[in-house]
């Protein structure tokens, strides 16, 4: 369904989401509900057999979710992390997105830029936390920062192949209705690699996420991740496995989030092959 | 090296060379807690190569790092070529390979920590759990996308299941599964330094953490210039290998 693209000029490139799913959900139903039943089972069993009592299994997870759900602390944690993921994102969208367009029209911004994002790009995010917790401290920007060096590379790599991929006929056609460059860039361009630009969000928005989470690891400031580090060393394993869960969510419904945008608002838009 | 050649790099080498001068005025510009200039870079990146400490931690990463994208690469390709032979056992794990692909992995790391402890054991099942999802994921989508019909004609033939997986199945699924091993490079290594950062320290994680503890700006960027062009070989490696075997696919 994704990311199969072979030969894609970059690692980070993801083809944009497939627009239909196999038609097989219906009859799928009860195998993965049997399925499921059976991972929690043995992991209940798994735990109960072996595992000391502070491991997180099934039955006390799922006694632990209203009870941190309702807690005042978790939920300004989890407000504090997405507040920092939105910010990041914003940021990144808007800047990875100009960076992008300007790649992918202009060859020799293209040729310029490059290296550096395949360098940055190739460079495990997490290891600019030391250096930014020595330029911001141990701050929320040292987070932002992170947020946005991990996330910018995925939107301005598919922006910039997005841009690239324009049709030419579109371009030659308004050239010859004197359209001006800037219009053509807003007109044409931006809306013809949206697809990309969706794609390149949903991997954004995934790395943003977990580039918040390690940074609050590393920072030891309050946010999601830190409630999880933090819960799991006191051995409240249960409470903190409700935070990895909701992670885990945040991760998948981006997904969906993003297939059901490019088929709804870009039904014209089908991937090659 | 063709004139061609030169004019379309050209642009390049001049960019890389106006980021290297940048970086060196922003170096002498700026106060030395915040930013050391490339030439201070090399010159502590030397040190650290002639002090014989780095060529330690490189080799300790690299076992990691080996160990743990084996294991994922043992693991995770047999199993996805199970998974998409077996349809009804697909069809039920599916969904959940999904949800643990889209799972940011390093929120496991706490629990890990306090199960496991700080050996090397727990280092490796980080790396393992970073690098199995993107093998296990191409590899499912490339068996199942092989052609019903060269299935049955394996078994009209009366191939047997051993061979049809080894004439058949392997053959057809490896490109996909080198777009894993790709995406796997990339991951194991973030997993890596995850690990060496939020486990025991050890390795290049090790090496950069103590620089920065220690307010060695310049150590920290001589340890991220290392880890970069790591990653860039690394990736460049991955490229090489998918490219390799992308012929394969129809």
């Amino acid at each position: 369904m994704t990311e199969t693209s072979i030969g894609a000029p970059s690692a980070v490139v993801a083809a944009p989401p497939a627009t239909a799913r196999p038609a097989a959900l219906s009859g799928s139903f009860v195998p993965r509900l049997l399925t499921g039943l059976v991972i929690l089972l043995s992991w209940e069993i798994v735990v109960r057999a072996v595992a000391p009592a502070y491991v997180a299994k099934p039955s006390t997870v799922v006694l632990a979710i209203p009870r941190v759900m309702t807690d005042p602390e978790f939920l300004r944690a989890l407000g504090a992390t997405l507040a920092a993921v939105a910010e990041g994102l914003a940021i990144t969208i808007v800047a990875g997105t100009a960076i992008g367009l300007l790649m992918g029209r202009s060859p020799i911004v293209d040729r310029m830029i490059r290296v550096y994002v395949n360098g940055f790009n190739a460079l495990p995010m997490i290891i600019v936390l030391p250096l930014f917790s020595l330029w911001f401290g141990y701050s929320g920007a040292a987070r932002i920062g992170t947020i946005i060096f991990a996330a910018i590379f995925a939107i301005t790599m598919n922006v910039a192949d997005g841009a690239r991929s324009v049709p030419r006929e579109y371009l030659e056609v308004a050239r010859s209705f004197r359209s001006g460059r800037w219009r053509m860039l807003t007109d044409i361009v931006l809306p013809a690699s949206m697809p990309y630009l969706l794609a390149g969000f949903r991997l954004a928005a995934g790395r943003a996420l977990i580039g918040a989470v390690v940074a609050e690891f590393f920072l030891s400031i309050g946010g999601l991740g830190y409630y999880i580090l933090y819960n799991s060393r006191a051995y409240h394993h249960n409470e903190a496995f409700v935070g990895v869960l909701l992670l885990a969510a945040f991760g998948v419904s981006f997904e969906l989030l993003v297939n059901w945008c490019t088929r709804h608002f870009m039904p014209w838009y089908r991937r090659g092959a | 090296m063709t004139t061609t050649a030169i004019r379309r790099n050209a642009p390049v080498w001049l960019s890389v060379f106006a980021g290297i001068a940048l970086w060196e005025i922003a170096g002498r510009l700026t106060s030395a807690a915040f930013m050391v200039p490339f030439s201070e870079t090399l010159v502590r990146l030397w040190q650290l190569i002639t002090r014989g400490e780095f060529l330690v931690q490189l080799f300790d990463s690299a076992e990691l790092f080996l160990t743990g994208f084996v294991l994922a690469l043992i693991v995770g390709a047999p199993l996805g070529m199970l998974l998409a032979r077996v349809r009804l056992l697909r069809i039920g794990i599916e969904p959940y390979i999904m949800t643990l692909y889209a799972t940011p992995m390093v929120a496991l790391i706490p629990f890990i920590l306090s199960m496991m402890g700080f050996g090397f054991a727990p280092k490796v099942l980080v790396v393992f759990l970073f690098a199995v999802f993107p093998v296990l994921y191409n590899t499912v989508e490339g068996a199942r996308s092989i052609k019903p019909e060269l299935i049955e004609v394996a078994k009209s033939y009366r191939s047997s299941e051993w061979s049809l997986w080894r004439e058949v199945m392997l053959p057809y699924t490896l490109p996909y599964m080198m777009t894993g091993v790709r995406q796997a490079i990339g991951r194991a290594l973030v997993g890596m330094i995850a690990a060496e950062f939020f486990l025991s320290a050890t390795g290049l994680g090790q090496l950069i953490m103590g620089a920065s503890q220690d307010f060695d700006t310049a150590g920290v960027f001589a340890s991220i210039l290392v880890i970069g062009l790591i990653g860039v070989g690394l990736t460049r490696l991955g490229l090489v290998i998918e490219q390799h075997f992308a012929h394969w696919r129809q």
